[in-house]
């Protein structure tokens, strides 16, 4: 407990190796937390499912879970609608961020603050009251139809309970860290570059083309890689804003797992969902690997 | 040695230290107080209930402590049996909201209190169709009920019975909407009636142990036939919403006409100007929608056992039961001829004659994943 040595005065940056162990110890908790309590449930879901008695009794190899979900059509069509919403999400989130953060990268004055605030809003709204705003304004007979009513305009076709539901929320859910990330990545396209592609002639579009997206394609995965594995396995607004059927994996998983009473299944799920994840992922630890090298 | 003497006073240091809070929380007249109730419940228990019994009773109080969920009182039941076999303080009086055949063999360690040989004064004004066991004191209840945009449909019009219902709501395409079952009780108990309706009328031939596959894929299967027929018709071609409040706003935005709905939920919904005051209410006549009552039970090994049963019994005065009317808009406990005349008239639709209930145990799972599997899809909402 008491380090009796007497003290030299200590140089700013320590080389001397006997001050490792405390780096060590600094990650170690993190590393700890990260290893029991993501690492493990993953190992020991993927074993628990794979590894377990079959209808004899007899403990084994086991894939049936497994051939259940994928010759299941119900759980076949969970899955693709958790597809589909994850991509109409990631097509959505590029349309709408990428222009909103070039027009904040390239002006200057209040009015792109006013925008940036507006941006960057939604990260301070909870999901669930967030879903509940959205059944006020864009449910039936909500604010829209009320505003389109009131001047003669026939009314709109709800998104709420279908699978368009949780696009929207998500979308808007998302958009904070997206424009967040592009806008970083948008400070690495130096002004000087966009000047010279000018000066020779180059249009808009070439210069987003050629000057500004090699530049940010980085980013631009990062972003979908981060907004993708949060939609995929998202619960809260596919919960309240979707269908009753197909269900996204979130609101499958926890319903399989709680009222049907089943946790091989909802277990199987949630493996399956974490592998595509772990796809998703990959992508990001890749283009960060890949920046990192150069 | 010495070393091994201080790991010792240490690790009772550590022990000790973790207890103190503890041991001077469950303190001789503080009544330490559990529900698994949502929050309109604790409400009700901290304006109402503890103010009332606090006064009536001098130096005894209630401490209101919210359990989360039914699992949530279960933990805290286990732990009443493992201080039962050490002889120790529970920490634990009574449970607002509890099942006494949980956790299973609770009643044979004598942790709950038999409510009935208690002598409770009361005790003989308790509603008999809703006592389920000597060790649990039914107190409040809630039904299924049907609630009406009184300005599309009278009265006089509204479905008295299970075959008038279907006929409306294929009459009235779009204006009908149930939540999911699994995500709240007003869907879930109207996807029961629809259990009933298609087993004969019969809520005695589901009891908690009878569930086999064999059985059960029978009796549900007819009920999601029923179902079915009706999904066409439903809210946006066969869309559920996702819980009671949801289902509650869909009618407050006039969006449907129709809605089942939990007595209380309506009453406080009408209270609160969240739904026109000339909503209707109906109850179906042939079998009523399925609906539930809260039972208290009181802890044996408690230090303030005798404290609780006289809580219990007041909970179960004029005073307590009309307010369950007025305030919670649940339904009393107590038999309706002990409630005030003026109170049983103004809520004369909603005294439920008979109470059908639905059993939980191995029922619920197949009925949650069979509705999802066979009512939920199946329809081509585009058309």
């Amino acid at each position: 407990m008491t380090d009796a040595a007497p003290a030299a005065p200590r140089p700013l940056i320590d080389s001397n190796d006997s001050r490792r162990p405390t780096g060590l110890l600094l990650v170690a908790i993190p590393v700890f937390l990260v290893g029991w309590l993501v690492i493990w449930p993953i190992i020991n879901a993927i074993v628990r499912t794979l590894w377990r008695p079959d209808e004899s009794g007899a403990i084994g190899f086991n894939l049936d879970s497994y051939v259940f979900f994928f010759s299941d059509q119900y759980s076949i069509n969970n899955l693709t609608i958790t597809l589909w919403t994850t991509l109409m999400c990631a097509i959505l989130l590029l349309v709408i961020c990428l222009p909103i953060s070039l027009y904040l990268r390239f002006s200057a004055g209040r009015l792109p603050a006013y925008v940036q605030a507006m941006a960057i809003f939604p990260m301070f709204v909870p999901s669930i009251i967030l879903a509940y705003a959205f059944i006020r304004v864009l449910g039936p007979n909500g604010m829209v139809d009320i505003l389109l009513n009131s001047v003669g305009l026939p009314k709109i076709r709800t998104p709420y309970l279908t699978p368009w539901g949780p696009v929207i929320g998500l979308v808007w859910d998302n958009i904070p860290l997206t424009v967040l990330i592009l806008l970083s990545g948008l400070g690495n396209v130096a002004n000087q570059a966009i000047e010279a592609a000018r000066d020779v002639g180059a249009n808009r579009l070439q210069v987003f083309w050629h000057i500004i997206l090699p530049r940010i394609s980085n980013s631009v995965l990062v972003a979908i890689s981060f907004a993708v594995l949060g939609i995929f396995s998202s619960f809260t607004l596919p919960y309240l804003l979707g269908p009753a059927s197909p269900e996204m994996m979130g609101p499958f998983m926890n319903r399989t797992f709680r009222e049907v009473n089943d946790p091989l299944n909802a277990i199987t799920q949630a493996v399956i969902t974490f592998c595509f994840c772990i796809a998703f992922g990959l992508f990001y630890v890749r283009s960060v690997a890949r920046n990192q090298g150069k | 040695m010495k070393r091994r003497d201080f790991m010792i006073s240490a690790a009772g240091i550590v022990a000790g230290s973790a207890l103190l809070p503890r041991m001077s929380f469950a303190a001789e007249g503080v009544i330490d107080w559990y529900t698994s109730s949502d929050s309109n419940i604790l409400d009700f228990w901290t304006n109402t209930v503890k103010p009332a019994f606090e006064a009536a009773n001098p130096g005894v109080s209630i401490n209101l402590v919210d359990a989360g969920d039914g699992a949530g009182i279960i933990s805290i039941a286990e732990r009443a049996m493992a201080a039962k076999e050490t002889g120790t303080d529970p920490q634990a009086d009574f449970f607002e909201s509890a099942d006494a055949e949980l956790p299973a063999g609770a009643i044979e360690a004598g942790i709950y209190a038999n409510i009935k040989e208690a002598g409770l004064s009361n005790y003989d004004k308790v509603n008999p169709l809703a006592i389920e066991s000597d060790y649990s004191l039914p107190y409040r209840g809630s039904q299924v009920l049907l609630a009406y945009d009184s300005t599309k449909l009278s009265a006089a019009d509204a479905p008295k019975n299970w075959d008038d219902l279907v006929a409306w709501i294929k009459a009235n395409p779009g204006q009908f909407v149930y939540n999911r079952p699994d995500k709240g009780g007003s869907g879930g108990n109207f996807v029961r009636r629809a259990i009933h309706q298609a087993n004969g009328l019969d809520p005695s031939a589901f009891t908690v142990d009878n569930y086999t596959e064999e059985f059960g894929n029978e009796a549900l299967g007819k009920a999601w036939e029923l179902l079915q027929d009706i999904a066409p018709s439903l809210y946006d071609n066969g869309a559920y919403s996702s819980g009671n409040t949801q289902s509650i706003q869909l009618l407050a935005q006039g969006v449907v006409t129709m809605t089942p709905v939990w007595s209380d939920q309506v009453l406080q919904a009408i209270d609160q100007g969240v739904l026109p005051a000339d909503t209707g209410l109906v109850q179906l006549q042939d079998l009523a929608l399925a609906g539930g009552f809260t039972r208290s039970v009181v802890i044996e090994n408690g230090v303030n056992r005798d404290a609780s049963l006289k809580l219990a019994d007041f909970i179960l005065s004029e005073e307590i039961q009309s307010a369950i009317l007025t305030e919670l808009g649940g339904f009393p406990g107590v038999s309706w001829d002990y409630v005030a005349p003026e109170l049983r008239e103004r809520f004369a639709d909603i005294v439920p004659k008979t109470i059908p209930t639905f059993p939980g145990g191995d029922w619920s799972g197949p009925i949650n994943d069979g509705w999802y599997r066979n009512v939920a899809p199946n329809v081509d909402r585009n058309s």
